[in-house]
């Protein structure tokens, strides 16, 4: 319980700092947005009323509580170009970029487990030497590349895919799996072939340890030791990474969303930095550093039930 | 006569010895690193002279080996230039980065428990971040360009190198020698860049390679998404993003790119992890 309540006072003190920090470049380094916006023969007038209207002439503290109060009530007004409203937008996007993320992280955890515990338990062979080769370069390719590759074979050449596009999970499911297939393999490579290399020496140091020695002399095969003792043993530096990494796909979700063309958070967000709506991306930004915070906190938590000496620790500490 | 035999001898031994990713990644580096020299003295071509008659050459015409882009640019030329670019962002962003991040990381393990404590937090909470998030931030705040790329990533990595820093500092403040130190009348500072840097150097090191990789990705990202260099700079993400439009008429215009992108990050990957394997082979052959 004690460790629950730290975990949500540190929570919520990151959420304020970072909110804090993302509203403060914004403002520091931005510069002047209603000037930006009206370009260079603007005159100081049209400028100074620009600034009223967008409320941009108010003292930084209460700018800082009128948009903070307005993103959990759903109260952000409308962008500065005034054509969508802003908490809207973020709702209808957010749809698919957390299935572009989540499904991604799925997909990579699935497959990092299985093909670094073949790399772990092949170290000393070709087979093993093959998968570090191959997640050595997935690790190098950039998701946008690995995208813009898969359009040109499976769209392109074979049409087993759409190019690009996104059709709403609500709409038609399995339309909406097809159109999201081929992002979510652009964007889980990378993913797969770090976390793969941290299961790889996760499982190889479990393997070396005493118990697994134990349930060998048992009379335990190797691949029941590695099942029964091992992956849950390993799964703890698994859960770490998989967490690290949800940051890593939401923030790739912003290029794949650029190579497929699927209206999500990405594609407003890369809208919103070329239009300088400093309130849409700050509300971006924002939303996405929420769901990291929130993965981080329920990884924590997550720690104590897998391994319960971490949680004997902190109880003790 | 028989000692200089047995010291070349030695000298292969010791070649032959070293890690194989360390071999690979010096080589592909190194030819990085030429290759983006090179470019300052002589490129193929003028990097941005307009040929209309010669647009979209496949791969392999003659005078140019790699063919040439919708506006009759070499693409050649095109791939050295970015390489300088690419370069020149991962490696300004990198040594900030790493100067700020040490010093922070060595104040943190030489202060107290409570300082440690608070700053791991905000160590964790800074990792977690993405620098492409970041990255966005400062595009709007300082307009698209190499400049906001760079800030971006110096940001991105400060809790990154801080984070790598502060347990084997904390390891090596604890050894005798450095109560020896103390008790001689040095000063913290001079303890923690005479005693402790020394000691934390080969991480270091091994850091920066690995940073040096994770840059080059993001700098190609941030420019594919235009809110990195901005023309007329050349830069592999954005000849990336230039040939997308172009991917059924001229696929082999967003094969070049990739592949410069992929050997690079390789590259730096494998020296950082060879160098790794180098400094500490124990550990690496347990790994």
């Amino acid at each position: 319980m004690r460790n629950f309540l730290n975990q949500t006072v540190i929570l919520l003190v990151s959420a304020l700092i970072g909110s804090l920090v993302v509203f403060g470049l914004l403002r520091l380094l931005g510069g002047d947005v209603a000037y930006i916006l009206l370009g260079r023969e603007a005159t100081q007038d049209q400028v100074i009323a620009l600034r009223a209207e967008l409320g941009l002439d108010r003292a930084w503290f209460v700018q800082y509580f009128d948009w903070i109060t307005g993103f959990f009530t759903g109260n952000l007004g409308r962008s500065f170009s005034g054509s969508y409203d802003i908490f809207d937008q973020i709702g209808q996007r957010l749809v698919p970029t957390l299935l572009l993320a989540f499904g991604s992280l799925l997909v990579s955890m699935v497959l990092a487990l299985f093909l670094g515990t073949y790399a772990a338990l092949n170290a000393d062979n070709a087979k093993g030497v093959a998968t570090d080769v191959v997640s050595q370069i997935g690790t190098a390719i950039p998701a946008f590349w690995a995208g813009l590759i898969l359009v040109v074979v499976f769209s392109v050449s074979l049409g087993w895919f759409p190019a690009g596009g996104y059709v709403p999970i609500q709409e038609d499911f399995w339309g909406s799996l097809r159109s999201i297939f081929l992002p979510i393999v652009a964007l889980s490579l990378g993913v797969t072939s770090v976390t793969t290399r941290f299961v790889r020496s996760a499982m190889l140091d479990v393997l070396n340890e005493d118990y697994i020695r134990t349930a060998m002399a048992k009379g335990r095969t190797t691949k029941s030791a590695v099942f029964v003792h091992g992956l849950r043993n390993a799964s703890i530096p698994v859960v770490t990474v998989g967490a690290l990494q949800l940051g890593n796909l939401l923030a790739g979700t912003i290029v794949i969303e650029s190579v497929f063309v699927i209206p999500g958070l990405g594609q407003l967000l890369l809208s919103a930095v070329n239009g300088r709506e400093v309130i849409v991306v700050q509300s971006v930004v924002l939303v996405i550093l929420l769901i990291i915070l929130v993965m981080n906190f329920l990884l924590d938590i997550a720690y104590g039930l897998l391994d319960p000496r971490i949680r004997d620790k902190r109880k003790g500490g | 006569m028989a000692e200089p035999q047995l010291s070349r001898a030695r000298s292969r031994a010791q070649l032959s010895n070293l890690p194989i990713t360390l071999i690979i990644g010096s080589v592909l580096v190194g030819v990085l690193v030429c290759v983006a020299l090179m470019s300052f003295v002589w490129t193929p071509y003028d990097p941005i002279a307009i040929n209309v008659r010669n647009r979209y050459l496949p791969i392999g015409s003659d005078g140019h080996v790699l063919g040439t882009d919708k506006f009759g640019r070499d693409v050649l030329t095109q791939i050295i230039m970015g390489a300088r670019n690419s370069l020149f962002v991962s490696v300004v962003s990198t040594l900030v980065s790493l100067v700020i991040g040490t010093l922070l990381g060595l104040y943190v393990a030489a202060a107290g428990l409570k300082v440690q404590n608070i700053a791991s937090r905000g160590v964790d909470v800074g990792v977690a971040i993405p620098g492409i998030l970041v990255a966005m931030v400062l595009a709007t705040a300082m307009g698209p360009g190499n400049a906001a790329a760079i800030t971006a990533i110096i940001i991105w990595f400060i809790p990154v190198s801080a984070r790598v820093v502060i347990g084997p500092a904390i390891q090596v403040l604890s050894q005798d020698y450095i109560e020896a130190a103390f008790g001689y009348g040095r000063t913290k500072w001079f303890v923690l860049f005479n005693h402790v840097l020394p000691n934390i150097s080969s991480i270091l090191i091994v850091q920066a390679s690995v940073m040096f990789a994770a840059a080059i990705l993001i700098e190609a990202s941030l420019s594919f998404l235009g809110v990195g260099a901005q023309p007329p700079t050349a830069s592999w993400g954005r000849t990336l993003k230039e040939a997308q439009p172009l991917m059924e008429i001229a696929p082999s215009l967003m094969v070049v790119p990739g592949l410069a992108i992929v050997i690079a990050v390789m590259g730096f990957n494998l020296l950082g992890d060879g160098l790794r394997a180098y400094f500490d082979p124990q550990q690496a052959r347990k790994q």
